[in-house]
């Protein structure tokens, strides 16, 4: 172990100094835990996977150790995953009875690395369907993933899903065990899981990466609104997803569409000093036009298929990210995809939230109002900022100043960012002072 | 010049292993914390496996380890002109970041 092996409560600089310190990439030992576990499993058989997951670990901290006190080596990945591999294969050979299939040379000194790009890939997206395996609840499939093929840490996981370490250290043994006990079963066949098995596993997989762009792009994290990173993984891994013929499916492609959709306006979400703008208030010439195509082009993709939630988000999106000023979007449109995305998924109050602000842009304030008296909101919605937020933003366009204060007043207590409390701080700032205050002007 | 030896004292068992980012982190400090002092520590020494082995009056036994409730996890070497200008390299050694451990700062006898 290293000087540094108890990772009690390690402060993390957000804006780190660690690239100028260290002269490695942001991120480095977390994506590289993510391909070494990847790697590993397609080589040495997923029922090793803790003796995996071990020795990767095990491989870091000795970069820890020795990178810290000596300096980088000249390719600090082909080292990790020397490293990784002897630790596993000097463990499997004292264990004695594994006779690993490497034995003859398998202490291998220089990896080729660079000629091997894409079957890493390709060992990424089948521990992506490794973990998304339909005989585990969705949560523990999400919490595998980002363990074992993002490289979080239990903590790290337990803050991003608002869960105890307890809670996700449990999900991951329970998990793990799981998935022991069906690779048991199924004898192997996990390696080279029949098409009609990864078939079944594709939604599964789709809603996993969909989550961690999620996770990224509305972090509730203070002061991170944006996490690009998190988005970046989630686009490569989407990207992964549909080059691949199991996943060259509409859904994926919708999928790929609605990241690149949201992707392409990340910059211009916030303002100079980082705060969140409105929609109508954003600069499109700050947006992502490269992103834009690729999204249209992979929405061209996806409207060869079926309709599917993903593909009615991304249309919505792709709206707004053709319509030329806000006032031009095609409100009518917009609507209409709400519509359908009602009809096709079930009736959803988000929807109708959604499709009640579409309208009031292109019916005014009261049409939105109207439309949302009509649904009765379920206890979380009710209680969710953005409900109060819609209706504070209503009120308040149609001269409703009290009870959009209120609301306004409400939705800010409940706001999860900053950047999003400012907003409604100006919001209220617009509805003037309380008809009942007698202090100050 | 004095050489002083740093022991890095830890809990034998943390509850949970650093993650990659926070290892990242870590490796950061250190080169930094290297760079900083880089006329003061002679040599970065290395960290320790959790487990050893103890020769006394010819047995041997397991470390003694399972039941301490610290143990040395690694070590460095810093040389200094005195004690004080000793604590000020170890005052901001990464280690002082992990609330359980400590630093114990012994002056070398350069025999």
């Amino acid at each position: 172990m290293a000087w540094g092996s108890n990772g009690a409560d390690i402060p993390v600089d957000d804006d780190d100094s660690s690239v100028a310190a260290s002269g490695l990439v942001d991120h480095f030992f977390r994506h590289e835990s993510g391909r070494l576990v990847a790697q590993l499993v397609r080589r040495f058989g997923a029922d090793r996977l803790e003796l995996i997951e071990d020795a990767v670990q095990s491989a870091l901290l000795s970069a820890l150790t020795s990178w810290g006190a000596r300096g980088l080596p000249d390719n600090p990945s082909a080292w990790l995953t020397r490293v990784a591999r002897n630790r596993l294969v000097d463990h499997l050979r004292r264990v004695g009875r594994e006779a690993p299939e490497v034995d003859a040379g398998a202490r291998v000194s220089a990896p080729a690395e660079g000629a091997f790009d894409d079957e890493i890939a390709d060992d990424e997206l089948r521990m992506l369907f490794v973990c998304c395996d339909p005989e585990l609840p969705a949560r523990a499939q999400l919490v595998l993933s980002l363990k074992l093929l993002c490289g979080f840490g239990t903590r790290e996981i337990a803050t991003r899903l608002f869960l105890s370490d307890d809670n996700v250290q449990k999900i991951l043994s329970r998990g793990r065990a799981r998935l022991r006990a069906l690779w048991a079963e199924r004898a192997g066949d996990w390696a080279d899981p029949a098409p009609a098995r990864l078939e079944r596993r594709l939604p599964a997989v789709q809603a996993v990466i969909y989550l961690l762009f999620n996770e990224g792009y509305s972090s509730q994290r203070e002061d991170q609104v944006i996490r690009r990173e998190l988005c970046a993984e989630a686009l490569r891994l989407g990207q992964l997803l549909v080059a691949h013929p199991i996943g060259d499916r509409s859904e994926s492609w919708a999928l790929l569409a609605l990241m690149h959709f949201h992707h392409a306006r990340i910059e211009s979400r916030t303002d100079a000093e980082g705060h969140l703008l409105l929609l109508s208030e954003q600069d499109r010439g700050r947006w992502d036009r490269e992103e834009i195509r690729r999204a249209l082009a992979a929405l061209a993709r996806a409207q060869q298929g079926r309709f599917s939630r993903y593909l009615g988000e991304a249309a919505i999106l792709a709206e707004h990210c053709v319509a030329p000023t806000f006032e031009q979007t095609r409100w009518s449109e917009i609507v209409d995809l709400y519509e359908l995305l009602e009809q096709h998924c079930g009736p959803s109050p988000l929807y109708t939230l959604n499709r009640a602000i579409a309208l009031a842009e292109w019916q005014g304030p009261e049409a939105g109002l109207t439309l949302l008296r009509t649904l009765t909101p379920p206890t979380w919605l009710a209680r969710y900022y953005l409900w109060d937020a819609t209706l504070g933003e209503l009120l308040l366009r149609t001269g409703q100043l009290d009870p959009a204060r209120r609301h306004l007043e409400r939705a800010l207590r409940a706001a999860p960012t900053r950047g999003e409390r400012r907003i409604f701080e100006r919001r209220l700032g617009e509805c003037g002072p309380r008809a009942t205050t007698t202090r100050g002007s | 010049m004095t050489k002083y030896l740093f022991l890095y004292w830890n809990p034998p068992a943390p509850d949970q292993q650093p993650s990659p980012e926070e290892m990242q982190q870590m490796m950061a400090q250190w080169s930094g914390w290297k760079e900083k002092f880089a006329d003061k520590v002679a040599d970065m020494g290395d960290g320790l496996q959790h487990d050893g082995r103890v020769l006394k009056n010819g047995q041997v036994t397991d470390g003694p380890y399972a039941e301490a409730k610290e143990i040395i996890g690694g070590f460095s070497i810093i040389q200094a002109a005195s004690y004080e200008e000793a604590l000020e390299v170890a005052r901001e050694c990464p280690i002082t970041h992990m609330p359980e451990a400590s630093i114990e700062i012994r002056e070398m006898m350069g025999y």
